[in-house]
C-alpha cells in the first residue's frame, strides 16, 4: 500500500474526483495536511447542495420509481452551478410530489375514520342519550364525539372536568378510545377546543339519519369506502400521468448526482489554499501506475502526485484490501466477524478456510449428510448470496471425511472406509486430535511472532503472549509429556527448557509490574501459572475434534438402535428423522465448536483484527 | 442471586463516579474562577480558542459537557438489564428531544441549514434521533412524518396531530415534553417492588418539580386556563398526584397554590413571592432528595440515575459560569443563574444563545 498526496488546481477537483472514482483504487485519508496554509474546505458548499438534492431525489423516487442504473455513462464533470440548478429543479418537484403523498395520507386517514365509524355504529345504540341531539347544534349543550389516543384519555378526562364537561368512553379499539364529551355552552368551550387539539382528539362525523336501519347505514359507509378506493385509484393514475414526462429528467438527475458523489465523498479529505487543492489517500502499490496514467489523461492542468511507503506510526491507519478469491470470500466474511486484519498482519483467511474445512469434515464426516449440506447450499444459493460456497465446501469436506470413515447417512458398513471408522480405534482418534492441537497452537504462535516482527515489536515477539519464549515453553512441555506417555522420565533438557522459559516469562512480567512487593509476587505467580494451565487446557481443548467424530458415529448407532425396534416403515421413518436430527443438531453444534476453536485457540493468539477495510472511491450504481 | 449481589458492580461503579460530583463549596469557587482557570481545571480547551466567536466557543463547551454526561450514561448502562437500560436511555433522550425542538423551530422559521446544524447536539448512537434524515426534511410536517416511521412514532404522531391543528411551536414542544416525562413515569411501573420504591421517589421528585413549575408558568405567566394547564402537566407518583393537580390548578393565585401544596412542599415554599423563588427552593429541595437517594437507595439503577441527574446539574452550573464569563456578566448575575439552575432551563438557554 502506498500513501498518495495529490495537489491539483481547485478548478480541476471535479475531474480529479472522477478519475479517482474510475480507477477504484483510492482510499481517502481524512487527516488534515501538515501545512497549516491548506485550511480551506473547497468541497463544503458542493457537499451541502448535493446532500439536499440527493435527499429530494430519494424522496421523489419513492413515488416515481426509476429503473435500476445499468451503466454510468457518459462520465462528465458536474460543476457547482449545474448541481445548484438541479437542486433548484428538484425542490419544487418534491413539493408537488409531496402534495400527492399528502393526498394519499389524507385518503388513508379518511378510510381509517370510516372504518372507525363502522365499528362505532353498533355502539351508538349503547349510548343512553337522544342520538338526534348529536347532530343538531343545541342552545345549551356543547357536544363533541370522536376518537382520542388511549394514552391521553385519563389526562383529558381531568382537563375536561375542569372545563365543566363530562367525558364518556363508549368504545375502545386498538390505540384509540371513542368518547362523547358533553358540557354547558359558554366561555369554557374555546378552552376545551385547545385541550382537545392538544390531546389529539379527532372528531367523528355522525352519519345522517341515525334512526335508519343499521344495515342501511353500514351500506352507506361501505359505499364511502368504495369511493375512497376509487379516489385512490384516480390519484394513482394522475400521479402516473403527471410523473411520465418527469421520468427521463429524473433519470438524468440521478446520473448527475452519481457523477457528483465522488467529489462529495472526498470532502472530508479535501483541503485548499487559494487555487491549490490537496487530497491524500491510500492506493495499492500495484494500482499506482494506472492511477497516474488516468490522472494525466483526465486533468487538463498540471498536478503533483507524490508517493511514499506508510510510516511505522501510520500502520493503524492503513486500510487492508480484502481477499478477492471467490472461494475465500465466505470465509473472509466469518473472519470479519472477529476483525479486519491490520496492515502488514498475516491475513488469516486462507489458513482459517483450510483448518475450518479439515476440522468440520473430521468432526462431521458422512458422505450422505455432507451431500445434503452441499445440495442444500446449492439449492439455496440465491438466498445465501456469496455465503452459499461456504455451505458447499463444508458439505464437500464432510463428504470427503465420510469416504475416509466409510460413513453414509450413519450406515458404517455400506461403504468400505478408505481408512477406518472413528469408533474402531477411539484412542488413536484422540491422539491424532491432540497432535492436531499441538500443530494448530504452534502455527498460531509462529504467526503471532511473525506479526510482531513485522511491526518491529521485538520485545513482544520474544516475551509477549505466544511469543518465542512461550513457544519454547510449550514445545518443551509437549516433548516432556510425550516422553512421559512413552513411559520414560522427563529428560533434564526438557526440564531446563520448561523451567528456563517460565523463569524468563516471570522475569519479564516482574519488570512490567507496578505496585508493592507482595502484589508483584502474587501477579507474577498467577500469570506464570496461567501460562502453564492455559497451554495444557488449550491443547486438551482439541480433543473435541475427535470427540465429535466419535459422537457422530455414536448418535448414528442410537438412531439405528431405535430404528431396529420399529417395523419396516417405522425403520425408514426413524432413519430419515434421525438423520435430520443429526444434521440439524449435531451439524449446528460442530459448526459452533469449530468456530470456537478458530476464534479462541487461533485468532486470539495471533490476530489483532483491529485493521480497517480498504474502501476505494467509486461510482455507486444507484441511491437507496 | 440476591438483589444486592446482582447490582454490586453497578453500585460500586456509581460510588466511584459519585466522587466526580462537585463538592458544595465548588460553586462559590467557580464564580471566582477566570476563563483560563476554568479551562485548565475542567479540560475545556475550546474555551481558550480565540479564533472562534463567543457563541461558537460557548457551543463547543456545552457540547463537550453534554458528551461527557452521555459518555458516563453509557458506562453506567453497560451492566444493566434491558428495562433498566431503557429507563436511563429514556432519561438521556431529552437531549435528542432538544435536537428535535431545534429542528422544529429551524424548519418552522425557515432558518439556514447551517444555523440549524450548528445548534444540534452531537449525541451517541443509542440516544440520537435519525437527525440526518430529519435534517433533510423540507418542513415540519415532513420531518414529523419521517420520525413517525421510527421508534418515536407515538411522540411523533401526537406532535404531528397537534401541529396540524395548531401550527405553532409552543403546543408542539409542550406535547414533546409531556410525552418525555410521561414515558419516564410509565417506565418505572415495569420494575419490581424492590427497585420501584426508589425509582418512584426519584422520578417522583423530578415530576413534582416539573409539575409545580409548569403549573405556575402556564397559569400565571402564559395565562392558560385551568383545563389547558392541567392537560399539559404530568402527574407525579409522589406528591403532586393527579388528584392534587386537579385541585391546585383551579386555584386563582400563586399564594393559594403554594399554601395548598402537600407536606413537605408547602413548608419548603413558605414565603415564596415569585415563580423564580419557587424555582430556587424547588431546585434545592430536588437536589437534597436526589442526593439522599444517591447515598441511601438500595436500588443500583435509582442510584445511577440520581448520579446522572446530579452530574447534569453540576455540568450545567459549570456551563452557566462559562457562559457568564464569555458574555462578560458580573459575578452577582452568574451567582443568580447558578441558584436557578435547572437542566431544562440551562440547556434551553444554551440553545437560545
Amino acid at each position: 500500500m502506498k500513501h498518495v498526496r495529490l495537489l491539483v488546481l481547485t478548478e480541476n477537483l471535479p475531474q480529479a474526483s472522477l478519475a479517482l472514482a474510475e480507477t477504484e483504487s483510492f482510499h481517502p485519508d481524512t487527516r488534515p495536511p501538515t501545512e497549516t496554509q491548506l485550511a480551506g474546505l473547497p468541497g463544503r458548499e458542493y457537499r451541502e447542495v448535493f446532500i439536499q438534492a440527493k435527499s429530494r431525489l430519494d424522496k421523489i423516487v419513492r413515488h416515481i420509481p426509476l429503473d435500476p442504473v445499468a451503466e454510468i455513462a457518459p462520465i462528465r464533470v458536474i460543476d457547482a452551478e449545474e448541481l445548484i440548478q438541479l437542486n433548484d429543479w428538484l425542490g419544487p418537484l418534491w413539493d408537488e410530489t409531496s402534495g400527492y403523498e399528502e393526498d394519499f395520507r389524507l385518503l388513508d386517514d379518511e378510510e381509517r375514520l370510516v372504518k372507525e365509524q363502522q365499528a362505532a355504529l353498533a355502539n351508538f345504540a349503547e349510548l343512553n342519550i337522544d342520538l338526534g341531539m348529536l347532530q343538531t347544534k343545541t342552545r345549551f349543550l356543547d357536544i363533541h364525539i370522536g376518537l382520542v389516543p388511549r394514552e391521553n384519555l385519563r389526562q383529558l378526562e381531568g382537563a375536561v372536568g375542569l372545563a365543566h364537561h363530562i367525558l364518556h368512553v363508549y368504545m375502545q379499539q386498538d390505540d384509540n378510545a371513542h368518547v362523547v364529551i358533553v358540557g354547558p355552552k359558554g366561555d369554557k368551550e374555546s378552552t376545551l377546543t385547545t385541550v382537545l387539539s392538544a390531546a389529539g382528539f379527532q372528531r367523528l362525523p355522525i352519519p345522517q339519519g341515525l334512526d335508519r336501519p343499521p344495515a342501511e347505514l353500514q351500506r352507506e359507509l361501505a359505499a364511502r369506502l368504495n369511493g375512497i378506493e376509487e379516489q385512490r385509484r384516480t390519484l394513482e393514475e394522475t400521479l402516473v400521468r403527471w410523473s411520465a414526462p418527469q421520468r427521463p429528467k429524473l433519470i438524468e438527475a440521478r446520473h448527475t448526482l452519481l457523477l457528483a458523489e465522488p467529489l462529495v465523498e472526498l470532502d472530508a479529505s479535501l483541503r485548499s489554499a487559494g487555487h491549490l487543492a490537496h487530497l491524500a489517500g491510500w492506493v495499492p502499490a500495484r494500482a499506482v501506475e494506472r492511477l497516474k496514467q488516468r490522472l494525466s489523461k483526465t486533468l487538463d492542468q498540471p498536478f503533483d502526485l507524490t508517493l511514499r511507503d506508510p510510516l511505522p506510526e501510520e500502520r493503524p491507519l492503513v486500510p487492508t484490501v480484502a481477499s478477492k478469491n471467490r472461494l475465500l470470500i465466505p470465509f473472509a466474511m466469518l473472519v470479519d466477524q472477529y476483525g479486519i486484519p491490520s496492515y502488514g498482519e498475516v491475513d488469516p483467511t486462507p489458513l482459517f478456510a483450510i483448518t475450518f474445512l479439515l476440522m468440520f469434515g473430521s468432526m462431521f464426516g458422512d458422505l450422505g449428510q455432507g451431500a445434503v449440506i452441499a445440495g442444500a447450499a446449492f439449492l439455496a444459493r440465491r438466498k445465501l448470496g456469496r455465503f452459499w460456497l461456504f455451505g458447499l465446501l463444508a458439505g464437500f469436506a464432510s463428504m470427503g471425511f465420510g469416504l475416509v470413515y466409510g460413513s453414509v447417512f450413519g450406515y458404517e458398513h455400506v461403504l468400505p472406509a478408505l481408512w477406518m471408522s472413528p469408533l474402531s480405534d477411539p484412542l488413536l482418534m484422540l491422539s491424532i486430535a491432540l497432535v492436531w492441537g499441538v500443530i494448530f497452537i504452534t502455527t498460531a504462535c509462529l504467526l503471532a511472532i511473525y506479526n510482531r516482527l513485522v511491526i518491529r515489536n521485538w520485545s513482544g515477539a520474544l516475551f509477549g503472549h505466544h511469543g518465542v519464549v512461550n513457544l519454547i515453553f510449550y514445545l518443551a512441555l509437549v516433548a516432556g509429556g510425550l516422553e512421559v506417555a512413552r513411559g520414560g522420565g522427563i529428560g533434564i533438557h526438557t526440564v531446563v527448557l520448561v523451567a528456563g522459559s517460565l523463569a524468563a516469562l516471570a522475569w519479564h512480567s516482574w519488570r512490567h509490574q507496578d505496585g508493592g512487593l507482595g502484589e508483584k509476587i502474587l501477579v507474577v505467580f498467577i500469570e506464570t501459572l496461567e501460562t502453564v494451565i492455559g497451554y495444557v487446557s488449550n491443547t486438551l481443548s482439541f480433543l473435541r475434534v475427535a470427540a465429535f467424530s466419535l459422537n457422530h458415529v455414536a448418535l448414528s448407532i442410537a438412531v439405528f438402535t431405535l430404528a431396529d425396534m420399529m417395523g419396516a416403515f417405522g425403520h425408514v421413518v426413524t432413519v430419515i428423522l434421525g438423520n435430520l436430527f443429526v444434521l440439524v443438531l449435531e451439524g449446528g453444534i460442530v459448526m459452533i465448536q469449530v468456530m470456537r476453536l478458530q476464534y479462541y485457540e487461533g485468532f486470539s493468539r495471533y490476530f489483532s483484527g483491529d485493521g480497517h477495510a480498504f474502501k476505494p472511491l467509486r461510482f455507486r450504481r444507484g441511491f437507496s | 442471586m440476591s438483589d444486592v449481589a446482582d447490582q454490586a458492580y453497578l453500585n460500586t461503579r456509581v460510588s466511584v463516579m459519585a466522587t466526580r460530583l462537585f463538592p458544595p463549596d465548588l460553586a462559590e469557587q467557580l464564580i471566582q474562577m477566570p476563563l483560563p482557570a476554568l479551562a485548565e481545571r475542567f479540560g475545556l480547551t475550546a474555551l481558550l480558542d480565540e479564533q472562534h466567536t463567543t457563541a461558537a466557543r460557548s457551543r463547543a463547551v456545552e457540547q463537550s459537557l453534554i458528551w461527557l454526561l452521555m459518555t458516563e450514561l453509557q458506562i453506567l448502562i453497560r451492566p444493566m438489564k434491558s428495562a433498566e437500560r431503557g429507563l436511563l436511555l429514556a432519561w438521556g433522550r431529552k437531549y435528542a428531544l432538544f435536537n428535535l425542538k431545534t429542528l422544529i423551530r429551524g424548519k418552522l422559521y425557515e432558518l439556514d441549514q447551517k444555523d440549524i446544524g450548528d445548534n444540534l447536539y452531537d449525541l451517541p448512537e443509542s440516544i440520537r434521533l435519525p437527525d440526518r434524515a430529519l435534517f433533510g426534511a423540507e418542513n415540519v410536517l415532513e420531518m414529523l412524518r419521517q420520525l413517525e416511521a421510527g421508534p418515536h412514532h407515538r411522540i411523533a404522531r401526537q406532535a404531528r396531530e397537534v401541529y396540524e391543528q395548531q401550527r405553532e411551536p409552543f403546543a408542539l414542544e409542550a406535547t414533546v415534553d409531556q410525552h418525555y416525562f410521561a414515558d419516564l413515569a410509565h417506565r418505572i411501573l415495569t420494575f419490581d417492588s424492590h427497585q420501584q420504591a426508589s425509582l418512584r421517589r426519584l422520578i417522583g421528585v423530578e415530576l413534582d418539580r416539573t409539575a409545580l413549575l409548569w403549573m405556575l408558568r402556564f397559569r400565571f405567566s402564559y395565562q392558560l386556563s385551568p383545563s389547558e394547564t392541567f392537560y399539559q402537566l404530568v402527574p407525579s407518583p409522589r406528591l403532586l398526584t393527579r388528584e392534587r393537580l386537579l385541585n391546585l390548578v383551579n386555584l386563582e393565585n400563586l399564594e393559594r397554590i403554594l399554601e395548598s401544596l402537600p407536606e413537605p412542599l408547602n413548608q419548603t415554599m413558605a414565603d415564596c413571592r415569585t415563580i423564580a423563588d419557587v424555582q430556587r427552593r424547588m431546585e434545592l429541595h430536588t437536589q437534597r432528595e436526589i442526593r439522599w437517594l444517591l447515598a441511601r437507595s438500595p436500588s443500583g439503577v435509582a442510584r445511577a440515575l440520581a448520579y446522572l441527574m446530579l452530574r447534569e446539574a453540576d455540568l450545567m452550573r459549570l456551563f452557566a459560569v462559562v457562559q457568564g464569563r464569555l458574555l462578560g456578566f458580573p459575578n452577582d448575575r452568574v451567582e443568580m443563574a447558578l441558584n436557578l439552575i435547572d437542566p431544562e432551563c440551562a440547556t434551553g438557554a444554551g440553545q437560545a444563545a
